[in-house]
């Protein structure tokens, strides 16, 4: 297995590279174009001694980097989560924004901004993403728990799809409900939820996202091996020593808290968690350990990408993120639902 | 050894085997014959320690199993089941590799390589070893799980406290269900070959009588989720027996060293 | 070449191109007119329509998606929908202040433009009738130092309500009239009901002005779900402001597909119209004329 491994290490380390590019370009343009010049002297100004920032340089500072690094992250726990998920039920057509969890997430932020207020609850840093945790977990447990009837893979893998499209429907209009009720300051924060944005970008976001992003993965990939194992069936792991139930509780959970908690400070985003593993799988194999890195690694250049598109095409409007990721992931959703092997 | 004591296995209520004690020794090719429904998949299941039954107990009487992972435990016993359907792209290397699991921690070492290389040559699948698992036919895919299977045992048996001279355990739930007559003949060779090792427990489920008169040591006779009989095919495959318990009119035909029974209505 | 190599391959060239697309983009944009003196990027339709109105449009970098009156609006670069801002696209266009009806969000940008100490200013004079947008047409012709035109624009606005009511006399009837509005924000149609109020703003002052009455009860703008809301009130005549009108193609059997609206009076006698959202909406300096407009509008057989 050394040469393929030799492989896939290379391949790691040419999407960081990637990454480290389009990073690099994301923070260079946008609305506003920061010449390589004004980065250095915006960077030079932290330093004490310095004369104060300018606005441009607040802005670089304050808004720019802070975004481009969260869409990193997010993009991470998108590609992660998308891998986990279709590591757990065994199907590479599933993603966290098909099967509820999204959804759930945001909710579960909708009912913080609507009830936190009336309800005086600590607006720690940290309410937002647990009030986003415990929407994704009830949303994902639902769907995994009503979808789980079935022994035989098949009809399983269409039951899941279609409890996650009932679930999903069920928490988006419970979002539409919240907005009905809502004052309107409240509405005003979940509007446009269900498209995503990362126009909220702060430095206190990506505190909290960087911990749950990079925990979750260091978790889930010290796992990597044993979801490997699913890969040839559940009966097959457990004869090869996994505790399979516990995996499955263990992976589930880190996936949920980890895709809500990026939720909940952008909003919905779909479809990064489906194509990203595709692409990873077409260049590499479906080794998780290769995967959990190499989506983390893609996901965070593909969001990138499309966070860059959404900043330009139309400036100095925005577009919604979720509009960018979508536009590319549906022709792949349905292509991938064409290719007859994954379900009949 | 392998020592079934009084199992009892219900599922809501209704159980699928009742009573059966059976003792499995080392050496020797046990195979489990019956017909639909009489239980069989599932004591395998049951001796395999993928289900626990209600009643009774499953003693591997080299050590004491209470105390053992499952994850040790997987060093010494493998099953090779029906079919592996696999949805994603594994390479037959990656798929024979899964084996090795249980004996490495993080990476595969170069002994964990060799065998793997050693156990596909075996099974002639070297030619297929990067190929898409997805892409193989069945009998193909049968031949990899097998390697699988068979990388898992390979080599002296080792117990958790790393010490030779325990057991190792094959179970085989209806492997041959989609080979051609020749894989099936070779299959059951291999089978055969393996069993015969000292430290190794080998039981098997088949449907073909044929089969089971032919290669094995021992026949269990499960109907209806009790054992009607057990011991040699001789003991067991009587005229009698067959058209009680399956319901058909056997006829024996002598050849050569073995006897084939042709079977009809 | 292996099936694998030419995968990463193609990943490769789109990145890339994207890449190119992106930073290719940038060099044909326009460099921002950075100008010397007052820049503000105004977040109001109304706010909007009043700066044109005293001619100090001039100083209007940037305007929102909802502001379209007058037609030469258009030609100001948007920031996009004031409920989906983004701080960075508001400062690429240099603004010395960032005019707005405290309508705007999402709640992180207006705190980062407030961390970034950028002057947001909201004129406590509301549109909420004739008096409030007087008085906030004064305000605003003092801030940009528009005063005379101010004055003129309240006479005006005062001369054409008078007009038009006297207009409005001669009609006998007073048709129920049910305004239908979409909402973006929710992206739903709503009815607008007679206790004004929301975003229903200056709707039912205006249709009673105009001779009509509300036909639905209800206070502020409410959802279509059920049928029954537009059913009940039986209206004679049914009013669809422009964006939603348009959206449905302009087809009047859509909008009769409406929940509620295919049994009412207003459908039988096809007498469903359309109405620009900035006539009937809110409180202007055409308010005056536009009275006799919407007069005109809900008495026509």
């Amino acid at each position: 297995m050394t040469k393929p491994l030799g492989n896939r290490v290379a391949l790691l380390v040419a999407l960081s590279v990637i990454t480290l590019l389009v990073l690099a370009v994301s923070v260079r343009y946008g609305a506003i174009d920061f010449s390589v010049s004004a980065i250095g002297s915006a960077l030079a100004s932290l330093f004490p001694g310095q004369p104060e920032p300018t606005l441009a340089q607040r802005i670089f500072l304050e808004l720019r980097l802070p975004r481009a690094i969260l869409c990193l992250l997010v993009g991470a726990s998108l590609g992660v989560g998308g891998t986990l998920m279709q590591a757990l039920f065994r199907n590479p057509i599933v993603e966290p924004g098909l099967v509820g969890t999204s959804s759930g997430a945001a909710f579960g932020s909708a009912l913080y901004f609507v009830l936190g207020g009336v309800f005086h609850i600590g607006m720690s840093l940290w309410s937002l993403p647990i009030a986003a945790c415990f929407g994704g977990v009830i949303s994902t447990f639902l769907v995994f728990l009503l979808a789980r009837s079935r022994k035989d893979a098949r009809s399983s893998i269409v039951m899941l799809l279609l409890t996650g499209l009932a679930i999903n429907a069920l928490f988006m209009s419970a979002i539409g409900f919240l907005s009905y009720i809502a004052r309107d300051p409240q509405a005003r924060s979940i509007t446009f939820w269900s498209l995503g944005t990362l126009s909220g970008a702060s430095w206190k976001a990506v505190q909290v996202v960087a911990i749950s992003t990079i925990g979750g993965t260091i978790i889930a990939f010290r796992y990597a091996k044993q979801l490997n194992a699913l890969m040839i069936g559940e009966e097959e792991a457990t004869y090869l020593g996994v505790n399979v139930n516990r995996l499955k509780w263990i992976i589930l959970s880190v996936n949920v808290v980890i895709v809500a908690v990026a939720t909940a400070f952008t909003g919905v985003i779909s479809f990064v968690g489906l194509v990203v593993p595709h692409i990873l799988r077409m260049i590499g194999g479906a080794d998780n350990r290769f995967l959990i890195i190499g989506s983390a690694l893609t996901g965070a250049t593909i969001l990138t990408l499309a966070d860059l598109l959404a900043r330009i095409s139309v400036r100095p409007a925005e577009l919604p993120i979720g509009i960018v990721t979508s536009a590319v992931g549906v022709p792949v959703f349905i292509f991938l639902l064409r290719r007859r092997q994954y379900i009949f | 050894m392998l020592q079934a004591n009084n199992i009892t296995f219900r599922v809501r209520d209704k159980p699928l085997i009742s009573g059966v004690s059976v003792s499995f020794a080392p050496g020797k090719l046990h195979l489990i014959i019956g017909p639909n429904g009489a239980g069989k998949s599932t004591l395998i299941k049951v001796l395999a320690r993928l289900l626990r039954p209600q009643e009774g107990t499953v003693d591997y009487q080299d050590v004491d199993v209470q105390n053992e992972s499952e994850a040790d435990l997987a060093k010494r016993r493998a099953v090779l089941s029906q079919a592996v359907e696999v949805a994603f792209p594994l390479t037959v290397r990656e798929v024979v590799m899964m084996g090795r699991y249980p004996h490495f921690g993080g990476r595969p070492s170069s002994v964990d390589v060799k065998i793997v290389d050693d156990v596909m040559e075996y099974f002639d699948v070297t030619e297929f070893s990067e190929r898409d698992y997805q892409t193989l036919s069945g009998g193909e895919r049968q031949r990899v799980n097998f390697a699988r299977v068979l990388a898992q045992l390979w080599g002296a048996a080792v117990n958790s406290q790393g010490s030779p001279g325990s057991c190792r355990y094959l179970f085989l739930d209806e492997p041959l269900t989609f080979l051609d007559i020749r894989h099936q003949m070779d299959f059951m060779k291999k089978v055969r070959s393996f069993a015969n090792g000292p430290d190794v427990v080998t039981v098997g489920v088949v449907h073909d009588l044929n089969l089971a008169a032919r290669f094995a040591d021992d026949v269990v006779l499960l109907d209806r989720g009790r054992v009607v009989a057990n011991g040699s095919p001789a003991e067991v495959l009587t005229a009698d027996r067959i058209r009680e318990v399956f319901a058909v009119e056997p006829t024996f035909v002598p050849a050569g060293d073995s006897s084939i029974h042709l079977i009809f209505n | 070449m292996t099936k694998r190599k030419r995968s990463l391959l193609v990943f490769l060239c789109v990145s890339v191109a994207m890449l190119l697309f992106s930073s290719a983009c940038s060099r044909f944009r326009n460099a921002p007119n950075v100008a010397a003196g007052e820049r503000y990027v105004v977040i109001s339709p109304i706010y909007n329509e009043i700066i044109w109105a005293l001619g100090a449009q001039d100083k209007v970098v940037g305007v929102d998606l909802s502001t379209t009156y007058p037609p030469d609006v258009k030609k100001v670069q948007t920031v996009g929908y004031h409920r989906a801002l983004s701080a960075e696209g508001i400062l690429s266009l240099h603004p010395t202040a960032v005019i707005h009806d405290n309508n705007i969000g999402p709640p992180q940008v207006v705190e980062q433009l407030k961390q970034l100490n950028i002057p947001m200013k909201t004129f406590s004079a509301k549109n909420d009738g004739f008096d409030g947008t007087k008085a906030l047409i004064r305000e605003m012709g003092a801030y940009f130092h528009k005063e005379a035109r101010a004055e003129e624009l309240c006479q005006t606005l005062d001369a054409q309500r008078a007009a038009s009511l006297e207009k409005v006399k001669q009609y006998p009837d007073h048709p129920r009239v049910a305004v239908i509005h979409f909402g973006r924000a929710s992206s739903v149609y709503l009815v607008v009901g007679k206790g004004g109020g929301g975003d229903g703003g200056g709707v039912s002052q205006m249709i009673e002005l105009a001779g009509g009455q509300m036909a639905v009860e209800n206070r502020g703008m409410q959802r279509m779900e059920s049928p029954e809301i537009i059913a009940q009130a039986n209206p004679d005549v049914v009013l669809v402001t422009d964006y939603g009108y348009d959206r449905l193609g302009g087809s009047v059997d859509q909008i009769k597909a409406l929940p509620g609206v295919a049994t009412s009076n207003a459908a039988r006698n096809n007498r469903i119209y359309r109405i620009e959202e900035n006539v009937l909406n809110y409180f202007g300096p055409r308010s005056g004329e536009n009275i006799a407009k919407v007069g005109a509008i809900i008495h026509q057989k």
